[in-house]
């Protein structure tokens, strides 16, 4: 018994001083999404400034498909010892209703939520309606001739689509595609007339008057799109929603030792304050968040809440939000 | 015009700039040669690699590695019958015959030479009419997808070799491989049998890397005693004669080329198969057949990717959206050096603009260095031994089908189509048709659904559209008039006369 308690004391104590120097060798940065995506694009801009934080470097690789959860479970087949990190946009707190895993963010430990994005509806130029009320008004008169853009089952435009279907009862048609880039591409050769979008992905093709924002889903006006007005003046009800909006976030599996994980949440911290990343991500209207720990829970947990249980009321979820103890918002 | 040309020649008059886009172009050519190693992953390293950089540097090294890329699939088409790159599958046809002939050296100084004109034929049409291209681009509507794919169905007439049945036959497998992992309109899961793996599908590189190499390497194996084909190397530098005579040729391929290439969402995959079909077709008499070692069959596929190359900058330049995967790793790239990559770009920083133009005809310029120098060196690979040149096929297809996701499935998937094509080979069922439809797959079933969506179901406005498009009216004729003129009495009326 003595033996067993001086072993372990003396193994907690060694693992202690091995943790204090974490890292002791390069991490590995698994990325959901594809090169050249947004999650790609804001993971790769902000690594360089936590490597020197760190004092090594984050390997970044690419591990698409399945929605992101192919790079999921391999992150949680690792070792929890904080060498492999999760670099991953929002799609993950969809995955229990949606029945595509029964792992979510809310299952790991968020080091970082990076910046957040706000959806907005754009229309192609020649759409003869300006606003989110007008849009509705012609889309009750002529029901199905409204083509609406969308990016698959539970990625952005489904759920702020089933956020404006709680609200009014109008038929849109929708077409499929693979991602907003392409979506935004069929909106301008109007393959498609209205589609809901991160603002930071739609915003230059705005600003060179080649397509028209209808309705900013956010509960105030953005400076980057004055004179915009928030959807809530017109819809007073998205107030039970919003303020909500994909996310980029950074996550180790749980059970990662806390020296670890503080040294990699200290780290992205810094590397997140950077003002080039600053700049960088308000240049794209993206509102930095830089928060972890609590802060993060709680941010994941209201975003998992209102969209599965958006999802769920709009009748396309596979599973009840209630199955996995998911609170109503 | 005079700031024009002072912006393009930015990298021509730095010694710093015009060596990084050397050593890019270098680089790029041996990165595009490993089957796996794609341009698109190259060029998503170098952007954290060169974070730091001055962005016209990085742009530098990274326009290098694409075109250098583009060009070097070609290099292990020809010499092992490994496409480096999907771009490449139709230059291992006729590439990779002409090599076992003992002209590997030739081959590869004619696809040089092509694949340089085609680069040229690109950048030009970027530089004078790279708005216009792009509006038009922008008009092709899912319906004009969906016949643009179906164009390419055709191809598998001019792959499968004689034996149409067998031929429809691999076809129509690709395609069935290329329906696997979730339903990219829906997400439900498509013959995945509940395997997490399976649901991003069969990854089209792995197929094609098992398909061409391995298929290739067991079928050697039949005939180890016999003794390697001696390369001539007398003559690397195609013949003056040979360039001007092929020059029509490959300005139809490259104009076929660039405006696949600026289509947002297809690119230098089927823009060289397209190109490879209608070299077939336009080709009356040929000195060998096609895939026996023609080298019309080399040209076409050659100049037609790398004038893709420049197609893929025109929507992405001019309108800040990508023309293929390369281009929308370039889109973030810009984004991280603080440029705002969209159709304010232009007007902004036109300077970009110029500079990306200069900096990839330099780019081009040594891709004609570097490709027509150490010919001689490659063309001995094929000398090798066949107990040497068959394991460093299976090696180099292993390494490769694992670096495509770092995923040991992709090695599996590899050597399991490797066996399957073998035993395709042995009863000659063509394997060029399943790649074909595992890359079309996507596109047609697609583009299919969006159009009959957007047509709401109805059959009716769908074909009342087709025809009233004058876009999809032509592409509609273009594949009857493939069609008919394959039919006896369309040979019977029109051939007479061209003979």
């Amino acid at each position: 018994m003595k033996k067993t308690i001086m072993t372990s004391f003396v193994a907690l104590a060694l693992s202690a001083s091995a943790w204090a120097d974490f890292p002791t060798k390069d991490i590995q940065g698994i990325i959901q999404w594809g090169a050249g995506g947004s999650t790609d694009t804001v993971m790769r801009s902000v690594t360089p400034h936590v490597e020197k934080e760190l004092g090594k470097s984050i390997v970044l690789s690419n591990r698409t498909g399945g929605v992101g959860v192919i790079a999921m479970r391999y992150v949680e087949s690792r070792r929890a010892d904080g060498y492999t990190l999760l670099m991953g946009a929002e799609n993950p707190q969809m995955y229990k209703v949606l029945g595509l895993a029964d792992v979510d963010y809310n299952d790991m430990v968020p080091i970082n939520l990076l910046a957040r994005g706000i959806p907005m509806f754009v229309a192609n130029n020649d759409a003869p309606y300006n606003t989110m009320s007008e849009m509705v008004e012609y889309a009750k008169a002529n029901p199905g001739s409204v083509k609406v853009g969308s990016t698959g089952t539970g990625g952005l435009t489904s759920i702020v689509l089933a956020m404006l279907e709680s609200q009014v009862s109008i038929e849109l048609t929708n077409i499929p595609y693979d991602g907003d880039g392409p979506a935004l591409t069929a909106l301008q050769g109007g393959a498609i007339d209205i589609m809901p979008a991160v603002l930071g992905a739609a915003i230059e093709h705005v600003r060179a008057g080649r397509m028209k924002v209808i309705g900013l889903v956010d509960t105030a006006s953005h400076p980057v799109l004055p004179g915009v007005a928030p959807i809530t003046d017109e819809f007073p009800g998205f107030k039970d929603y919003l303020p909500w909006g994909p996310f980029f976030g950074v996550f180790v599996k749980k059970g990662t030792p806390d020296a670890a994980v503080d040294t990699l949440v200290n780290a992205f911290n810094k590397g997140a304050q950077h003002p080039e990343f600053v700049e960088l991500m308000e240049n794209r209207g993206f509102i930095i968040m830089n928060a972890s720990g609590k802060e993060a829970e709680d941010f994941l947990s209201s975003y998992r809440s209102v969209s599965s249980w958006v999802v769920h009321e709009a009748g396309f979820s596979k599973h009840s939000p209630e199955e996995y103890g998911i609170p109503k918002p | 015009m005079f700031e024009a040309l002072q912006y393009f020649s930015i990298s021509w008059v730095s010694p710093e700039l015009m060596f990084l886009t050397a050593l890019g172009t270098f680089l790029g050519i041996y990165v595009g040669a490993i089957p796996g190693l794609s341009v698109t992953m190259a060029v998503s390293i170098l952007i954290s690699f060169t974070f730091s950089w001055d962005v016209n540097s990085a742009l530098c090294l990274m326009v290098g590695v694409y075109m250098g890329g583009v060009y070097g699939g070609s290099r292990t088409a020809i010499l092992l019958n490994i496409p480096g790159a999907p771009s490449a599958i139709a230059t291992a046809l006729d590439g990779y015959p002409l090599a076992q002939q003992g002209k590997a050296g030739e081959a590869i100084g004619l696809s040089t030479v092509m694949s340089v004109i085609g680069g040229f034929v690109g950048i030009i049409v970027l530089a004078v009419a790279a708005p216009h291209v792009s509006d038009f681009a922008l008009t092709f509507q899912p319906r004009d997808y969906l016949l643009l794919g179906l164009l390419g169905i055709l191809l598998v007439g001019s792959l499968s070799g004689g034996n149409m049945a067998k031929g429809l036959f691999a076809g129509a497998f690709g395609i069935l491989i290329g329906t696997v992992g979730l339903d990219p309109l829906t997400a439900e899961e498509r013959f995945t049998y509940g395997v997490v793996e399976l649901w991003s599908g069969i990854n089209p590189i792995a197929v094609m890397i098992g398909l061409f190499g391995i298929t290739e390497a067991l079928s050697q194996l039949h005939h180890m005693d016999k003794v390697a084909v001696k390369q001539r190397i007398d003559r690397l530098i195609p013949k003056w004669g040979d360039v001007k005579k092929y020059l029509p040729l490959s300005l139809r391929s490259s104009a076929i080329g660039v405006g696949v290439g600026s289509l947002p969402g297809v690119g230098g995959d089927i823009a060289a198969l397209m190109a490879y079909d209608q070299a077939k077709r336009s080709t009356k008499n040929p000195e060998v057949e096609f895939g026996k070692g023609a080298k019309e069959g080399l040209v076409a596929p050659e100049s037609a990717n790398n004038a893709a190359v420049g197609g893929a900058y025109i929507p992405m330049l001019t309108l800040g959206i990508p023309g293929d995967a390369v281009t929308a790793v370039f889109i973030g790239a810009l984004f991280i050096h603080g440029l705002n990559p969209g159709p304010m770009l232009m007007i902004e920083r036109p300077e970009m603009f110029w500079f990306t133009v200069g900096n990839l005809t330099l780019a081009n310029i040594f891709v004609l260095i570097f490709g027509l120098t150490g010919i001689r060196l490659f063309s001995k690979i094929v000398e090798c031994p066949k107990g040497i040149l068959i394991p460093v096929i299976f090696l180099l297809s292993i390494v490769g089908a694992y670096s495509i996701n770092n995923s040991i499935a992709d090695v599996w998937w590899m050597l399991g189509f490797g066996m399957l094509g073998y035993f395709f080979k042995m009863y000659g069922v063509p394997v060029g048709p399943i790649i074909l439809g595992v890359i079309l797959s996507r596109l047609i079933d697609d583009n299919w659904r969006r159009a009959i969506m957007s047509e709401r179901g109805d059959l009716s406005n769908f074909f009342i559209n087709m025809i009233s498009s004058p876009l999809s009216a032509t592409l509609l004729l273009a594949i009857i008039l493939i069609l008919l003129s394959q039919t006896p009495i369309w040979k019977k009326v029109f051939k007479p006369k061209n003979t």
